[in-house]
C-alpha cells in the first residue's frame, strides 16, 4: 500500500510539467489527502502497540487510547511462551517460502504453455483458473477436508502447502499468461536460432527476463499465504502443526476478549509479515518500474 | 533440481499416506474395549492459563498423573473459535482428541451427540455420582435426546462450573450518594433514578451484543415462573410471545430506555467497551454475568464494588458453563472418565472456587476468599431453588443475531414493544416448525 503512494523518480522525463505542477494548490490538498490516508493506514497500527505494551490493569482504568503508565513487556512474553510462537513462526515460514517458490514454478510452466506456446483453448484454461481465483474458500472446506483425510493429510502442513500452491499458482498462471502474451517475439526467434529447446527458451531466456515479475508474484504469494486463517485454522488441528494467525484466535475467548494480550500478539503476528515487506520493498517497486519500461 | 525435490515430497507423501491408513486399521480394532491399557490421554480446552478453570484443569492433570504413572497427558490450547467452527471436522477423523471441552446446547453438543459422534456418559454419571452432584438445571445442559434436544435423554457432558447473570455496582458510588443495596425492583428502579437526578446515566450495557438482551430476559423473568422458561427453552408449550411476560420486558426495557436508565447510544457498544466504561467508573451498574468476575477481581483498582443478584427475581439468566464431552473416536475412553471423576472432586472444585470461578458441586465452607465466598453462595442459591433460566438466545438457531438487532431497535426507539416481540416470535415459531414440534 505504501509503495503506490510514493511514485517512483519519473521526473527526469518531463521536467517543465513538475515545475507548472509545483505551484499548483491541487498538489497541495493532494499531499494533505494522502497524509489523511497515511494516517488512518497507520492508525490501527498505531494502536496495537500501544496497547500491546499496556498493563490490563492500567487498560482498565484509562481506556485504549491512553499512553500506558509504563513499559510492560509481559503481555509479549507471556504470550510467546503460552503458544510456543517460535514454533508457529517456523511453521508459517516453512509453508510459506515452499507455497511461494512452488507457486511461481508452477505459474512459470503453466503460462508458458498458455502465454508463449499458445496452446488450443488457453482462453477457456483462463477462464477456469480465473474462476478456481474467485471461488471463496468456504465452497472448498468439504471438499479438500475428505480428500485429505482420505489420503491421510489432514492435520498436515504438507496439505496447507499443497492447497495454497494451488490457488496462488491460479492466479499467478492468470496474470503471467498475459505478460508472457506480450513477450517480445524477438527474443524467442533469437533463441530458437541459436538452437534453443523449448525447455532451455523457458530457463534460460524467459525467466531471466521475467524476473522481476516473478519477484512480484513471490512476494505476494509469501504474505498471502502467510496471513491465510480460515483454511489453515480447519487443516491444522493439532498444536504443533499451527501458523502464527491460528496461534492468534487462541485469544478469542467465548465471551471475553484480553485487549492488551490480543493486542501483544497482534504485533507480533504482523511484525514478520511487515518486515519481509520491508526486505522485498525493492523487488516490488523494481517490477513495476520493470513492466513499464519494457 | 525441482523434478528431484518434487519427487522426493511425492515418497513422503506416499509413505504418510500409507502410515496413516495403517494406523487407522490398527487402532479401529481395539478400540471397543474403551482403551484401559493407553498410555496417553489427549486432552483439550480453550479457557486461558489463568482464568478460574485453567487454574483447576492444570491442578486437575496434576492429580490425573499422579494417579496414572505411566501415562502421558498430551494437553493442548485450542482457541474458541477453532473448537466452534471445526469441531463436527475433527471429531470425525482421527485427529480427535480423547477428551475436551465443548459448548452446551442443542446447536453444538446437541448436535453433534446427534451424529453420534459424542459417546453416551449416562453409565458412567450414574456409577460416579456426577448425577448426585449436579442439580437439575446444570444437568438441562449435560442430557441430549435423540434429536439433539437438551433437557433429557442420555448423558453427553459433564459440566465443570456454572455461570449466571447478576448485577455489578460500584460501591464508592453508591455510597457517595447513600444509596442502599436494593431488595425489590422497585427500590432499583429508585436507586436509578437517583443516578439519573444527578445526571449519571445508571447502567453500563451492550446493545451491539449480548448484554442487552440478558437484560430483556431478565426483566422477562421477573414475571415468569419455571414452566414458562421450559416451554421457551425446551418447547414444553407453545410461548405466547405477547403473553404477560415477554410483553412486560420488552415494555419495562422500554421504559428503562425513555426514563433514560439506558443511554440511547447504547445500541452501538460492544460487551467489551461496556465492561471497560464499568471500570472507568463512568457508570455505577453493569448487569452482566459471573464471567467477569475474576477479571474485574484483578483489574478495578480504583474503587469498592460489589455484586448482588437481579433484585426480586427467583429465576435469572445462567446455567452450566461449557462440558467436557468424550468423542467416539477416543482411543483412551476409561481415562477420560477418570480424569472428568477428578474434575468433579472437591478438591479441584474448591480450587476452581477459590480462583474466582463458580464451581458446581464446591463445599462452600472451604472457600476462603470473602468476594468468591458470596459469588457461590449466590449461585448455590439459585442452583437449588432451580433457579437457572438458560439464554434467550438458545432456543433457535440463529436466535443470537435476530434478538441483537430487536434489542436495539428498543434502544434507538425505532420499534415499539409490540412490533419487537412480533419480529422476535417469527424465527422462534420457524425453528418449531423446522424441529416438527
Amino acid at each position: 500500500m505504501t509503495v503506490t503512494a510514493s511514485p517512483p523518480q519519473a521526473p527526469a522525463t518531463r521536467e517543465t510539467p513538475e515545475a507548472a505542477e509545483r505551484r499548483n494548490p491541487v498538489r497541495f490538498a493532494i499531499l494533505i489527502a494522502l497524509l489523511v490516508l497515511l494516517l488512518l493506514v497507520v492508525a490501527p497500527l498505531l494502536v496495537v502497540l500501544l496497547n500491546a505494551v499496556k498493563s490490563p490493569s492500567d487498560y482498565a482504568s484509562h481506556g485504549p487510547l491512553a499512553l500506558p503508565s509504563h513499559l510492560y513487556w509481559d503481555g509479549i512474553v507471556t504470550f510467546w511462551n503460552r503458544v510456543n510462537f517460535g514454533q508457529k513462526l517456523w511453521n508459517s515460514f516453512l509453508s510459506s517460502i515452499v507455497v511461494a517458490v512452488l507457486g511461481v514454478v508452477l505459474s512459470i510452466l503453466n503460462s508458458y504453455a498458455l502465454g508463449i506456446g499458445k496452446v488450443k483453448g488457453r482462453v477457456w484454461f483462463l477462464v477456469f483458473f480465473l474462476v478456481a481465483n474467485l471461488l471463496p474458500q468456504e465452497v472448498l472446506v468439504y471438499p479438500l477436508y475428505y480428500l485429505s483425510k482420505q489420503i491421510g493429510l489432514y492435520d498436515n502442513l504438507i496439505s496447507i502447502v499443497i492447497i495454497f500452491t494451488v490457488i496462488q499458482s491460479a492466479f499467478g498462471t492468470y496474470l503471467l499468461t498475459s505478460v508472457y502474451a506480450e513477450f517480445p517475439t524477438e527474443l524467442l526467434d533469437a533463441a530458437s536460432v541459436d538452437g534453443a529447446g523449448k525447455w532451455r527458451t523457458l530457463w534460460r531466456v524467459v525467466v531471466p527476463v521475467s524476473r522481476p515479475t516473478l519477484g512480484v508474484l513471490f512476494t505476494f504469494f509469501f504474505i498471502w499465504t502467510w496471513n491465510e486463517f480460515f483454511l489453515p485454522l480447519v487443516f491444522l488441528v493439532s498444536n504443533d502443526n499451527q501458523t502464527v494467525p491460528v496461534a492468534l484466535s487462541v485469544l478469542q475467548g467465548d465471551r471475553l476478549m484480553d485487549a492488551t494480550t490480543t493486542s501483544a500478539s497482534a504485533l507480533l503476528g504482523i511484525l514478520p509479515a511487515m518486515l519481509f515487506f520491508v526486505i522485498f520493498q525493492r523487488t516490488l517497486t523494481r517490477g513495476i518500474t520493470a513492466g513499464a519500461i519494457k | 533440481m525441482f523434478r528431484t525435490r518434487a519427487g522426493a515430497a511425492a515418497g513422503a507423501f506416499l509413505l504418510a499416506t500409507s502410515l496413516a491408513l495403517t494406523a487407522c486399521s490398527g487402532s479401529g480394532s481395539d478400540d471397543k474395549n474403551s482403551g484401559s491399557d493407553a498410555k496417553t490421554l489427549t486432552l483439550w480446552h480453550y479457557e486461558g492459563p489463568t482464568s478460574a478453570m485453567g487454574i483447576a484443569w492444570n491442578k486437575a492433570i496434576d492429580i490425573f498423573k499422579q494417579k496414572h504413572p505411566g501415562v502421558t497427558v498430551k494437553f493442548e490450547e485450542k482457541s474458541f473459535e477453532q473448537i466452534q467452527q471445526n469441531a463436527q471436522m475433527i471429531l470425525n477423523s482421527d485427529s480427535a482428541p480423547d477428551i475436551m471441552e465443548y459448548n452446551k446446547g442443542n446447536a453444538t453438543a446437541g448436535l453433534l451427540s446427534k451424529q453420534g459422534l459424542l459417546t453416551d456418559l449416562s453409565d458412567q454419571a450414574t456409577q460416579r455420582g456426577w448425577d448426585k452432584k449436579l442439580s437439575n438445571s446444570l444437568q438441562t445442559t449435560a442430557k441430549y435426546d435423540d434429536n439433539g434436544i437438551m433437557g433429557s435423554g442420555k448423558w453427553f457432558g459433564v459440566p465443570n462450573y456454572g455461570e449466571y447473570v447478576m448485577v455489578y455496582y460500584n460501591q464508592d458510588m453508591f455510597k457517595k450518594y447513600n444509596l442502599q443495596v436494593p431488595a425489590t425492583l422497585d427500590d432499583f428502579t429508585k436507586v436509578m433514578d437517583a443516578f439519573k437526578a444527578k445526571g449519571i446515566t445508571p447502567l453500563s450495557v451492550g446493545g451491539a451484543e449480548y448484554p442487552a438482551q440478558q437484560i430483556f430476559y431478565e426483566l422477562a423473568l421477573s414475571k415468569a415462573d419455571r414452566s414458562f422458561v421450559d416451554d421457551y427453552q425446551l418447547y414444553k408449550n407453545k410461548v405466547d410471545f405477547h403473553g404477560p411476560q415477554l410483553t412486560y420486558g420488552a415494555q419495562t426495557f422500554s421504559d428503562w430506555v425513555s426514563k433514560g436508565y439506558i443511554a440511547k447510544n447504547s445500541a452501538g457498544i460492544k460487551a467489551e467497551d461496556m465492561g471497560v466504561a464499568w471500570e472507568q467508573g463512568k457508570f455505577p451498574i453493569l448487569i452482566s454475568g459471573s464471567w467477569w468476575y475474576g477479571r474485574f477481581a484483578s483489574e478495578v483498582k480504583n474503587f469498592q464494588w460489589g455484586t448482588f443478584l437481579f433484585p426480586g427475581n427467583s429465576l435469572h439468566p445462567g446455567s452450566s458453563g461449557n462440558i467436557w464431552v468424550v468423542p467416539e473416536k477416543s482411543k483412551a475412553k476409561s481415562l477420560a472418565y477418570d480424569f472428568i471423576d477428578i474434575t468433579m472432586s472437591p478438591e479441584i472444585q474448591n480450587l476452581l472456587g477459590n480462583s474466582g470461578g463458580v464451581p458446581v458441586a464446591a463445599d462452600a465452607s472451604a472457600i476462603t476468599d470473602a468476594k468468591n465466598k458470596e459469588l457461590i453462595d449466590n449461585f448455590n442459591k439459585i442452583s437449588s431453588q432451580d433457579g437457572l433460566a438458560f439464554y434467550p438466545d438458545w432456543p433457535a438457531p440463529g436466535y443470537y443475531d435476530v434478538l441483537v438487532a430487536g434489542v436495539q431497535g428498543l434502544i434507538n426507539g425505532s420499534k415499539t414493544p409490540a412490533a419487537f416481540l412480533d419480529e422476535i416470535a417469527k424465527p422462534y415459531n420457524q425453528n418449531l416448525t423446522d424441529i416438527g414440534k
